[in-house]
């Protein structure tokens, strides 16, 4: 194929012949390249660096599902160890407790006064 | 099928060996073919690179022989896009370089045969690139696969994953936009040629 031929069919010929000379004409003109000396080692040059950053990245990720794990064991005995010393939250005693501390402040309700005014 | 499927198995167990014959194999192929999809030489061997990558990384998802090869310029389709994507450019259109008049002239100076040859290789090398570089990416790689890299409507439908049909309306509007171009890029040659100096050459 040279430029002559798809230039002809370019004057007024049919233009999908046209095309399709110039896309072979191309093909033609265009052939598959060699490879370089240094295709192989630059690919595996290239391999090994994903294949480290991928470990790299699973250790990280490994450590940090350790770490949560372990984080979650140690709050659930504490919780444990919590609940079975006993200490529990127990609103009546907490109640009375406020309410003996603030005794002098319940004083003042003067009940007499107020069975005075039903009498 | 340039490789035996034994050796794509020995490559998916992990056999050093056996993935280089694979690339070794294929390495031309894909070179070509993706030095005639991106239009850029010097990236050419870093995009063969990232699609022989992938197919090592993923090679162990490979079931069937039959579909290792349109799998793999399913790679290289990929890998050219995201190429083309992430260097954001086109092919160079070289044909605004120099006047049709001044590639004339330099034709005529060359004088050898072998040099006039090359220089109509690469006269069509541009005006392709040219041509497709003013259509979109989706059109230029689905044209350059079945025009220029020969390959059939079922090879296309394994890449692409849709039916043939839908194939062919693709291809006839890509061809379209590209006979559009090219009748203005006609236009205009014919122009300058007519405003020469009475150098005309077919």
């Amino acid at each position: 194929m040279t430029n002559g031929e798809w230039n002809t069919s370019t004057g007024g010929g049919d233009d999908n012949e046209c095309l399709d000379n110039l896309l072979h004409a191309y093909r033609a003109a265009c052939p598959d390249p060699d490879p370089s000396v240094n295709f192989m080692p630059s690919l595996w040059a290239k391999i090994e660096a994903r294949e480290a950053s991928s470990t790299v990245f699973s250790r990280v990720a490994k450590a940090l599902v350790t770490a949560a794990l372990s984080a979650s064991v140690l709050m659930a005995l504490l919780a444990a160890s919590s609940s079975q010393s006993g200490v529990s939250f127990d609103g009546s005693a907490y109640i009375q407790a406020l309410a003996a501390d603030h005794v002098s402040d319940l004083e003042p309700l003067q009940v007499e006064r107020i069975s005075d005014l039903e009498q | 099928m340039l490789v035996e499927f034994e050796l794509l198995q020995s490559a998916q167990r992990g056999d050093a060996s056996a993935f280089n014959q694979v690339v070794t194999a294929y390495r031309r192929r894909i070179l070509g073919t993706i030095s005639r999809l991106i239009g850029r030489p010097e990236d050419v061997e870093d995009v063969a690179q990232e699609v022989f990558l992938r197919l090592y990384f993923s090679l162990d998802q490979l079931r069937t022989p039959e579909v290792f090869e349109p799998w793999l310029y399913r790679l290289t389709v990929n890998a050219s896009y995201d190429y083309l994507r992430k260097s954001k450019r086109r092919p160079e259109s070289r044909m605004s370089d120099l006047s049709e008049q001044q590639v004339l002239m330099a034709d005529a100076a060359a004088g050898s045969k072998a040099q006039v040859e090359e220089g109509e290789k690469h006269r069509v090398r541009d005006m392709v690139q040219g041509l497709l570089a003013s259509v979109s990416e989706e059109d230029r790689i689905l044209l350059t696969l079945k025009e220029v890299e020969g390959l059939s409507l079922k090879e296309l439908e394994k890449i692409y994953h849709v039916n043939e049909n839908s194939l062919k309306v693709r291809l006839f509007r890509a061809r379209q936009r590209v006979l559009k171009n090219m009748k203005g890029v006609t236009t205009e040659r014919q122009d300058v040629a007519s405003s020469g100096d009475g150098l005309q050459k077919v």
